[in-house]
């Protein structure tokens, strides 16, 4: 009997009489026309104003694919290209490894776990603005705790921001730090949701701790894994607060992601048609890697039954 | 009796709504929301003058005001008066959406009443044409020192005569070395605009073509920068830009790390609040190099501007007047911030007798030379400024004086990027 069907039957009968399916749209419609308006509609109009040259105040000019062949032949966009998967290539794994240690770790029942985990996720829940400052102290070359640090050991550190060098990896170091403890939770939530009867037939079945991890406990979480994947990617080129407060995408263009060089060309410049050919060609590259990893995934993702 | 009574109304009535018919509204947009309350009292001021006029004041954050007025320029709903930088005069009075107001500066201005060099910053075409807005304020680089620390070396402190070997001299006695460490700093800079332009323009360089549309730095130009990049490089009598990340370039000066320093004027605020009463500072004018002169001064106006679209562009003006002079009082610039309105500028006030620096009178004196800068379309694209720092210019010394690149290298780089940039908006 499907749920509710003796309430239909019942007293709500008649006080139904007038419902039809399409009412339901009228429910979710202040939600669509958000999504529409607010959402869709902007990343329809960016699309168009790609092929346009734009300064706000002069309408816009049609200018075909100029944006995109200025782009292509410009060889600071290749930098900038490079920037985006270096960090990309840095944040991801870490993020999951770190991510997954943590949600292990606090995966645990011993008194006080909760102040852990509240711990861990602190950064996440701090404002980018504050975190960029205070590790742009800690990493000063000359007056940081870390250089200073390294100096007992008479390791003179470079200058972690101020190196075309090192300053894209420090960032992508903070930006670790910052949303390790968030990737900790999604973890960990699939991590609770793995049954219990399976470790304790393993332990009967005489598995040590590690083939545990290894074979029932990564094999059950891929699922969280395969999201965990895709956030971290979406979110990896999401960078831009971080570099506004530490490095402001220099020395030179050495920490200059896509997304900041769309900020750079929109809201500083006002190139909003340029600006709008690079986001297209960030959305193809997030769009083209979720692709493809959709279609990786039955490969090595596995759904508990 | 009853006619009697029918006629009082119709006049009572007459009158109300010819006094509404004369009340206007205009809107007025400013950047600086920290001085609204200030701001709100001048306004109320300038409604008591007028009665028939009445001022929608809007205050607006600096890092969205430019966003949200380009937008309100494509939607043609411009407040009738709004804050305009130089940075960006150009670009609006070129696109049509300034009101000329060389008629009402001819006929209704008292030009003696203001440093007079502020109004050719306003001009449209540049330098040449008519006036498009009214300056309220103005800045200029200046050379910050720590009087403390020339005590303590033996050393006058530098004034309207100081050269560059005045200078470096200065800089070198101040660089102090201990255990093969650099305890302090003689100077700071890196490649920003405030720090390198001064330099510049008091050795007769410039920037770009004589027409504005290029660039293409002259002999004394390059003079200057190589100068300029050598004082890290070569006398090591400053640092590298990269051994300070951490810490914000306006606080190397007065956390005591470095002891001159050239940047705007405005810093005084800052330097006041950072200092306090550790260490005893001055200001002087930024010194003058071998073919320069102390005449010339590098500096830009804040002004008030009037949309072209505007439907009551004399109440508009009469609003702009009073708001870039006469309305104004002292306690609505940031100390180092300079009116334009000399009655204001020569006021007790402006000197802040008791408070550091005590040369605050040099800006006065300085108000009076010849002012230029080389503020184009497209300027913090090829300058490199603000968020985009790393860019043209700014990166490329930068990059010189932390040793990655030669100064023929970086000037080639800069020049063929910038003029890109430039060819973009000159074509």
């Amino acid at each position: 009997m499907p749920p509710f069907s003796n309430l239909r039957g019942g007293f709500l009968k008649k006080g139904l009489k007038w419902y039809r399916p399409w009412h339901a749209w009228v429910f979710i419609l202040p939600a669509l026309l958000g999504l529409f308006v607010f959402r869709l509609g902007p990343i329809i109009f960016a699309f168009f104003m790609s092929f346009t040259h734009w300064d706000i105040f002069s309408p816009p000019d049609w200018v075909g694919f100029s944006n995109y062949a200025e782009m292509f032949s410009d060889p600071t966009f290749w930098t900038m290209l490079k920037n985006t998967f270096i960090f990309s290539g840095i944040y991801v794994p870490s993020v999951m490894v770190i991510g997954l240690v943590l949600a292990v770790l606090v995966n645990q029942k011993f008194r006080g776990v909760n102040t852990f985990r509240a711990i861990f996720f602190s950064p996440v829940v701090t404002s980018a603005v504050a975190i960029g400052l205070v590790w742009g102290w800690l990493l000063s070359p000359k007056y940081g705790l870390l250089n200073n640090f390294l100096q007992l050991f008479n390791v003179a550190g470079p200058s972690w921001l101020g190196d075309p060098k090192w300053a894209l990896m420090s960032i992508a170091f903070v930006m670790t730090w910052k949303m390790a403890g968030y990737y900790m939770i999604l973890f960990l939530a699939g991590l609770q949701d793995i049954p219990v009867v399976l470790y304790e037939a393993s332990r009967i079945d005489g598995a040590t701790p590690k083939q545990t991890f290894w074979h029932v406990t990564l094999p059950l979480l891929s699922p969280t894994t395969f999201f965990v994947l895709i956030i971290a990617i979406i979110d990896s080129f999401r960078n831009f607060q971080i570099i506004y407060t530490m490095t402001r995408g220099g020395p030179g263009v050495s920490s200059t992601t896509l997304v900041y060089s769309i900020y750079q060309n929109a809201f500083v410049f006002y190139r909003m048609g340029y600006a709008s050919a690079i986001a297209y060609v960030l959305l193809a590259i997030v769009g083209g890697i979720t692709l493809a990893n959709f279609y990786l995934k039955k490969r090595w993702v596995k759904y508990q039954s | 009796m009853k006619k009697i009574g029918w006629i009082v109304l119709l006049m009572i009535s007459l009158l109300v709504f010819t006094t509404m018919a004369e009340q206007i509204t205009l809107r007025y947009w400013m950047w600086d929301p920290s001085i609204k309350a200030k701001v709100q009292a001048a306004v109320g001021r300038f409604e008591s003058i007028h009665p028939n006029i009445k001022v929608e004041l809007t205050t607006i954050e600096p890092r969205d005001y430019w966003t949200k007025l380009r937008i309100m320029a494509s939607t043609n709903k411009l407040p009738d008066v709004f804050n305009m930088s130089s940075g960006y005069i150009e670009e609006w009075s070129a696109n049509g959406l300034l009101l000329d107001i060389q008629k009402y500066v001819d006929t209704d201005l008292k030009i003696s009443d203001y440093f007079a060099s502020l109004f050719n910053m306003a001009k449209y075409p540049k330098g040449t044409g008519d006036i498009y807005a009214l300056p309220f304020a103005w800045v200029t680089p200046v050379l910050f020192f720590n009087k403390t620390a020339f005590d303590k070396a033996g050393l006058s402190y530098p004034d309207e005569n100081w050269n560059w070997f005045d200078f470096l001299n200065a800089a070198e006695k101040l660089t102090i070395v201990e255990k093969g460490k650099v305890k302090r700093w003689g100077f700071w800079l890196y490649g920003r605009y405030a720090n390198v332009e001064p330099w510049i323009y008091r050795d007769g360089g410039h920037l770009l073509s004589p027409d504005k549309k290029r660039f293409a730095p002259d002999k004394n130009a390059i003079e200057t920068m190589e100068f300029l990049t050598k004082l890290v490089t070569t006398y090591k009598v400053a640092p590298m830009k990269k051994d300070m990340t951490g810490v914000r370039s306006q606080d190397v000066f007065p956390l005591g790390m470095a002891a001159m320093w050239v940047d705007g004027s405005w810093n005084i605020e800052n330097n006041r609040s950072l200092i306090g009463n550790k260490f005893k500072w001055g200001i002087a004018p930024v010194p003058v190099g071998p073919h320069g002169s102390k005449k010339i001064l590098y500096a830009w106006p804040d002004m008030i501007a009037i949309s072209a679209k505007t439907a009551h562009p004399e109440e508009a003006w009469e609003l702009a007047k009073f708001m870039s002079g006469p309305g104004l009082t002292m306690n609505m610039y940031m100390a180092g911030k300079i009116p334009s309105y000399k009655p204001l500028a020569d006021s007790a006030a402006f000197l802040e007798k008791g408070k550091q620096p005590s040369e605050k009178g040099i800006l006065l004196q300085l108000g009076k030379d010849e002012m230029v800068n080389s503020f184009t379309k497209g300027w913090s694209e090829w300058r490199g400024y603000g968020a985009a720092e790393g860019l043209g210019l700014n990166g490329a010394l930068d990059a010189v004086m932390n040793g990655e690149m030669s100064f023929q290298e970086a000037m080639q780089k800069v020049t063929s990027y910038a003029n890109r940039v430039l060819s973009r908006y000159y074509k």
